[in-house]
């Protein structure tokens, strides 16, 4: 069954593109937009890494030495912002766009001119993100939260976020519209809804929940910009507004949209953890189910950001026993994957070793967001490092190592060659190592009462800011060794078998050569 | 549970949908039940199953907290 029709048939297209640089600015083939969103995030990523870097300089020792304070908070939120508008977001679109047509058995997306178009609004958005620091008064600095009266008050730099936002949220939603789309209408005969990869599943979720709380998003935006301009005052008390208000609507976005960036993550991570363990993934159906509950649940959980904002002891435990309770459905899917695991036959590649980091590291975020759910030790480490600490575990060692499995998993199809299996481990074992040395102590540094947002702090959180800063350049530049090891791959790795996972059971391996030809499926496999 | 249950397309009860949300809200669903519910419930019975449990959740939570902080 290999190489069914791809090499008989798809080779004659193969080069049915134009070439040059509007191959890329024209196309609407699903592998070359996959590449671009892949690509851009990766820029974004160092982006946005390059700002954090600038942030851990400045607090590597106490005082101010790099940043003065205005810079340093323009590094804060612009770090912020595009990590998750620019790096994670399109990180897991790219997965998507390669991945969902030849896991389902389609040819493409379902709009593939809608498709070309939601990538190439993230360029304006980004050059609007990064352009801001230029400007007089610089970028926004209000954190990426943009609260008012910070937001309402900022300068141009805020103009320029607030419609990168928009821009970036009509991206988004075109993407998941796509993405529904195609899941619920391309599907191969016979591949029925319980027999799509969990990959698949969890991004029709997570498509289902951008279409929610994206279009939320764009109206709190667009109401900052009216408060800022023309004269209304929604969240101005001097004209009768609420500034709470806006924590409101923006975290009924904002805590649906950490879950849009873990979702698509427990997505590969159940894809590569069957793979090396040579068995199915355990409970298929208990991760179906899972995976659409913490999506509702997350819809009611949002006011655990705001617990210090003042709010009557009623709202403070509905929120902490709702928040408390999404830790049940994440339980079962930790579970799974390790029974997934349990007596499997082995075997750790670089995926691998990712996915098990990332189910280790996970868990200790999700365990430090119940601690933060908990209203009185909220009331305690709100707005300090705990909470940074917390969810860069969930985002660093939570999607972003489940990026990296996806990327060594998927990037032998993808180029038809294979990655440097050592440097591979080499760049897991020193993501690990940094990352734990970057932000484990923060925790230390949360509990002990040091602010987030800060340029400067006393001279008591001197050592473990300092660890964390070394931590932080470490991290840093292990990810130029995957950028390398990527490049290496592309350029000079050796040529892959079809199916180089010999565990691996989705219609991507079972029925595609390796690379997938431009042009895959033509003619739908049969499922079973 | 394609074409098996085609021809014998049996009516979901008001049970069945509840008891398929309430499983999904814990996220542990039995295989062979999930297969049965796969085929009798339609997507649009489980939609509506699911606002009106995640209603109920919210409701339940709020008898709690009242009667907590009563
Ligand atoms: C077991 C599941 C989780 C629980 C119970 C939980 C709980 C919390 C709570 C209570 C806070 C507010 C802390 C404060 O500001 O004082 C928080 C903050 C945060 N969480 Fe989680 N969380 C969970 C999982 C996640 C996941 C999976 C992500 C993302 C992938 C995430 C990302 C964030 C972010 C970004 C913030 C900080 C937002 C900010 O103030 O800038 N969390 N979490
Ligand atoms: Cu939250």
């Amino acid at each position: 069954m290999a190489a069914v029709h791809g090499d008989a048939h798809g080779h004659e297209h193969d080069d049915h593109h134009p070439s040059g640089i509007m191959r890329w600015i024209t196309t609407t083939n699903h592998k070359d937009i996959g590449t671009m969103y892949l690509w851009f995030s990766f820029a974004m990523f160092l982006t946005g890494g390059t700002l954090a870097l600038g942030i851990r300089a400045e607090l590597f020792q106490p005082g101010i030495q790099i940043l003065q304070p205005e810079l340093f908070n323009q590094f804060t939120t612009l770090h912020g912002l595009i990590m998750v508008f620019g790096a994670i977001m399109p990180a897991f679109v790219g997965f998507a766009n390669w991945q969902v047509p030849l896991m389902i058995g389609a040819p493409d997306m379902a709009f593939a001119r809608m498709n070309n178009w939601s990538f190439w609004l993230l360029i304006p958005a980004a050059t609007l993100l990064v352009s801001s620091f230029f400007l007089p008064g610089g970028a926004a600095a209000g954190g990426w939260t943009f609260y008012p009266p910070l937001s309402t008050q900022g300068g141009l730099g805020v103009d320029f976020m607030i419609f990168a936002v928009h821009i970036l949220g009509a991206s988004s939603i075109m993407g998941s519209i796509n993405i529904i789309t195609t899941i619920l209408n391309m599907r191969a005969p016979g591949m029925t809804l319980m027999k799509m990869p969990m990959f698949v599943w969890t991004w029709l979720i997570t498509a289902y929940l951008l279409v929610l709380v994206m279009p939320v998003l764009a109206g709190t935006v667009t109401m900052l910009l009216t408060d800022r301009h023309f004269g209304t005052s929604f969240f101005n008390a001097a004209g009768g507004g609420d500034p709470v208000m806006f924590q409101h609507i923006f975290w009924f976005f904002g805590h649906p949209e950490v879950y849009i960036m873990i979702l698509p993550s427990f997505g590969i991570v159940s894809e590569v953890i069957p793979t090396f363990s040579r068995k199915p993934l355990f409970g298929y159906s208990s991760m179906v189910y899972a995976t659409a509950s913490i999506a509702i649940l997350s819809c009611v959980v949002w006011a655990h950001h705001m617990f210090t904002a003042g709010m009557p002891a009623v709202g403070q435990l509905f929120f902490m026993y709702a928040t408390m309770l999404i830790a049940v459905p994440t339980g079962v899917k930790v579970f799974n994957w390790t029974a997934t695991m349990w007596r499997g036959s082995m075997s750790f590649e670089t995926p691998m070793l990712f996915s098990i980091g990332f189910i280790f590291l996970f868990v200790i975020g999700g365990f430090s967001g119940v601690i933060c759910a908990i209203v009185p030790i909220d009331i305690q480490v709100q707005d300090t490092y705990y909470v940074i600490a917390h969810f860069h575990y969930v985002l660093v060692s939570g999607s972003l190592f489940a990026l990296f499995a996806g990327a060594y998993y998927w990037i032998p199809k993808w180029t038809g060659r294979m990655y440097n299996e050592t440097l591979g481990k080499a760049h897991f074992w020193l993501s690990m190592f940094f990352f734990n040395l970057t932000f484990f102590v923060q925790h230390f540094l949360g509990l002990a009462g040091m602010p987030r947002r800060i340029p400067d702090y006393n001279l008591q959180f001197a050592d473990f800011n300092m660890i964390s800063s070394i931590g932080a350049f470490g991290f840093g530049m292990t990810q130029l060794l995957f950028l390398y090891v990527m490049i290496n791959c592309i350029r000079s790795g050796e040529k892959a078998p079809q199916k180089p996972w010999d565990g691996a059971t989705t219609l991507e391996w079972t029925h595609l050569p390796t690379p997938a030809p431009y042009h895959s499926f033509e003619k739908p496999p049969v499922v079973q | 549970m394609d074409n098996s249950t085609v021809g014998k397309q049996r009516k979901a009860t008001i049970w069945q949908v509840a008891k398929a949300v309430m499983f999904a809200f814990m996220g542990i669903r039995k295989k062979s039940d999930l297969e049965n519910d796969a085929a009798t419930l339609k997507p649009a019975q489980l939609i509506v199953g699911g606002i009106i449990g995640g209603v109920l959740f919210v409701i339940s939570i709020m008898l709690l907290v009242r009667l907590i902080v009563s």
